[in-house]
């Protein structure tokens, strides 16, 4: 996993050796009816300027389920404070945790150089249903380290669906810089051209409720100016419907995502956004970021607007077509349906070719957990990243 | 003319009216149902594929009959099997409770996009209540609770069982059954499931846990 911590403001006394201390799979004792017995913990960051604000998830692999914890910079001992939710439902509460350690029986606050040989680590401290104050006990004991294996999560939608009741409405900026903690490593968005020919982010084929606010406007996105959408429209959760740049412009200055796949949902010329994903590859190079930016080919009209393009060069492409057109096409990465199965002989041939093979969109816990069982994907698109982090990370 | 007393309105042939066939005698009715899916599910998209539905049923004794029921799309399908107690209570209100079983079964190959397969087994308590509104119309409300208790799906050569007991919601229909044509009768109205799963939706993988609302039309002519 290209995972580096940065040593700046905003990780108050959890420095890096501390932080990748904590990284583990746990066992839960209390809290384990709601949560599971295990859960997977994982830092992750996101920048503003030059300041680096470190969060702790905690996917828990139960209803879909996963912490997210901000640290608390001005307490003395190891502190975290956030929320939990979980996806399939509406459930979710507010959490308090401290991170300890067990010498010899007894627990004790961890300082970040005080383990030794035969010590524990234990994030413990208590939760809360809805808006209710926390009383309920959550003890979480390390077991073992996370799965070190590489392995692609991917959020859809750049972090999963508004229906979810996510903080976030979907393909806006702000759950961009959410999808990191959701357990993602990499996001898909969804393209369209407005009437004027600006890029943005937004999946559906017309305005309508399931992803804005009432406001009078109906009918296709292409039928409006950026400018009128900039105004007169706002996604569900309050945000604007961003341009495909301030989508990208999110990505390489804010998060440590490494992989963002631009879905075509466009009608028209791919050069608008080979162009943007062209300055946005090099501004990453510039700001010594591993990110690749690929353009998904889900349709054969896709396909030919690639082939259309004057110059293909320097267009990392992802073919969602079948194995021979995505060899015909040269395209690096194979996206087939989850809904095809494992295709195991398939999927290894394409990797023999130096392919990277994916598979999307997977939402179904139990499929998820079958699929990473297999281990012949290279990764997984879903609107549960979550879930698809509880299975990677505690994978052996 | 002179009134007729409900004690002695016609037979009126029926399928969802809580009343038996008599012992012996088989009722079918051959229609379609229309299900609309629910926008968390299909989003923007609003998918309706009719599924024929054929009824088949006979009367076991006075107050008892037996039911099945098909539907299918051809791609899916759905078999039910169960029993019916029905009691008059007066002339024209009749009342029943039932009990049935269900088998779905569906498929889907389609190249690039679908190598799935799914089936499982439901059951579904229900209560009726009948009115004879006049001597050739009838309307029966239906309750039924929904309870899963096994489900399988597979995508190549993976596959997921569920078999735990679980209840998934509940559904209530509202049915009028009248003559149509000919001595032809018919039977119209419409049921709303409220369920955490739907048979018909299987391939859209819901993985919401919490109930959705289902809305049918339903139509057929008693044969």
């Amino acid at each position: 996993m290209p995972y580096s911590f940065a040593d700046q403001a905003g990780s108050g006394k959890f420095t890096p050796s501390t932080r990748r201390a904590i990284e583990g799979v746990y066992r839960v004792t209390d809290g384990n009816g709601d949560f599971g017995d295990q859960v997977a913990l994982k830092w992750t960051y996101t920048h503003v300027g030059t300041d680096t604000t470190h969060y702790l998830s905690i996917f828990t692999g139960t209803d879909a389920g996963y912490f997210n914890l901000e640290i608390n910079t001005q307490a003395d001992s190891l502190a975290m404070a956030g929320y939990w939710r979980k996806l399939v439902n509406t459930k979710t509460g507010i959490t308090r945790l401290a991170v300890q350690v067990r010498h010899s029986g007894a627990l004790k606050p961890f300082t970040g150089n005080n383990l030794v040989e035969g010590d524990t680590l234990v994030v413990n401290g208590v939760y809360g249903n809805q808006e209710a104050a926390p009383t309920q006990k959550l003890t979480l004991t390390y077991n073992r380290p996370l799965n070190p294996r590489p392995f692609a999560i991917m959020a859809h939608r750049s972090g999963g669906r508004t229906s979810d009741l996510l903080p976030a409405s979907e393909n806006s900026v702000e759950i961009i810089k959410l999808a990191s903690r959701l357990g993602a490593t990499g996001i898909e968005i969804d393209v369209r051209y407005t009437k004027d020919g600006v890029p943005i982010l937004y999946h559906d084929n017309t305005l309508n409720l399931r992803l804005i606010r009432k406001n009078g406007l109906a009918g296709p996105i292409e039928d409006y100016t950026y400018q009128q959408l900039n105004t007169l429209i706002r996604l569900v959760n309050g945000e604007k419907i961003p341009t495909l740049e301030e989508a990208l412009e999110t990505v390489v200055n804010n998060t440590s995502l490494n992989f963002v796949w631009l879905d075509t949902k466009y009608i028209g010329s791919m050069d608008r956004v080979q162009a943007i994903q062209q300055k946005y590859r090099q501004l990453a190079i510039l700001a010594k970021r591993d990110l690749r930016i690929v353009i998904g080919l889900p349709t054969t009209d896709a396909v030919d607007q690639y082939n259309a393009l004057k110059n293909k060069e320097n267009t990392p492409i992802l073919c969602e077509l079948d194995t021979s057109i995505t060899r015909g096409l040269g395209a690096r990465i194979w996206a087939p349906r989850w809904t095809l199965g494992p295709q195991t002989d398939e999927v290894k041939a394409m990797q023999a070719e130096g392919r990277t093979v994916f598979v999307w969109t997977l939402d179904e816990p139990e499929f998820i957990r079958e699929f990473i069982a297999e281990n012949t994907f290279d990764g997984i698109l879903s609107n549960y990243s979550p879930v698809v982090a509880y299975y990677h990370y505690v994978d052996q | 003319m002179a009134q007729v007393p409900a004690s002695e309105w016609p037979d009126q042939p029926e399928i969802y009216f809580p009343q038996a066939p008599r012992p012996g005698q088989w009722r079918k009715s051959l229609g379609a149902v229309f299900t609309t899916t629910p926008p968390e599910l299909t989003e923007e998209v609003r998918v309706s594929v009719p599924a024929i539905d054929f009824h088949l049923q006979r009367g076991l004794s006075k107050h008892f009959f037996a039911i099945s029921r098909l539907q299918t799309q051809f791609v899916q399908s759905n078999l039910a099997l169960g029993l019916r107690w029905v009691t008059p209570v007066t002339d024209r209100l009749h009342v029943g409770a039932g009990y049935d079983v269900t088998g779905w079964f569906g498929a889907l190959q389609i190249k690039d996009v679908f190598n799935s397969q799914a089936y499982g087994i439901q059951t579904f308590p229900n209560l009726s209540v009948g009115y004879r509104l006049t001597r050739d119309l009838e309307i029966t409300v239906k309750g039924e609770a929904i309870m899963d208790l096994y489900y399988r799906s597979q995508v190549g050569s993976l596959a997921v069982v569920y078999d735990r007991r679980q209840v998934n919601g509940v559904a209530f229909t509202v049915m009028l059954e009248q003559p149509f044509y000919n001595n032809r009768h018919v039977s119209i109205g419409f049921r709303a499931a409220y369920s955490n799963f739907n048979w018909q939706l299987w391939s859209l993988y819901d993985t919401f846990d919490r109930n959705l609302l289902y809305p049918q039309l339903i139509f057929g002519f008693i044969l």
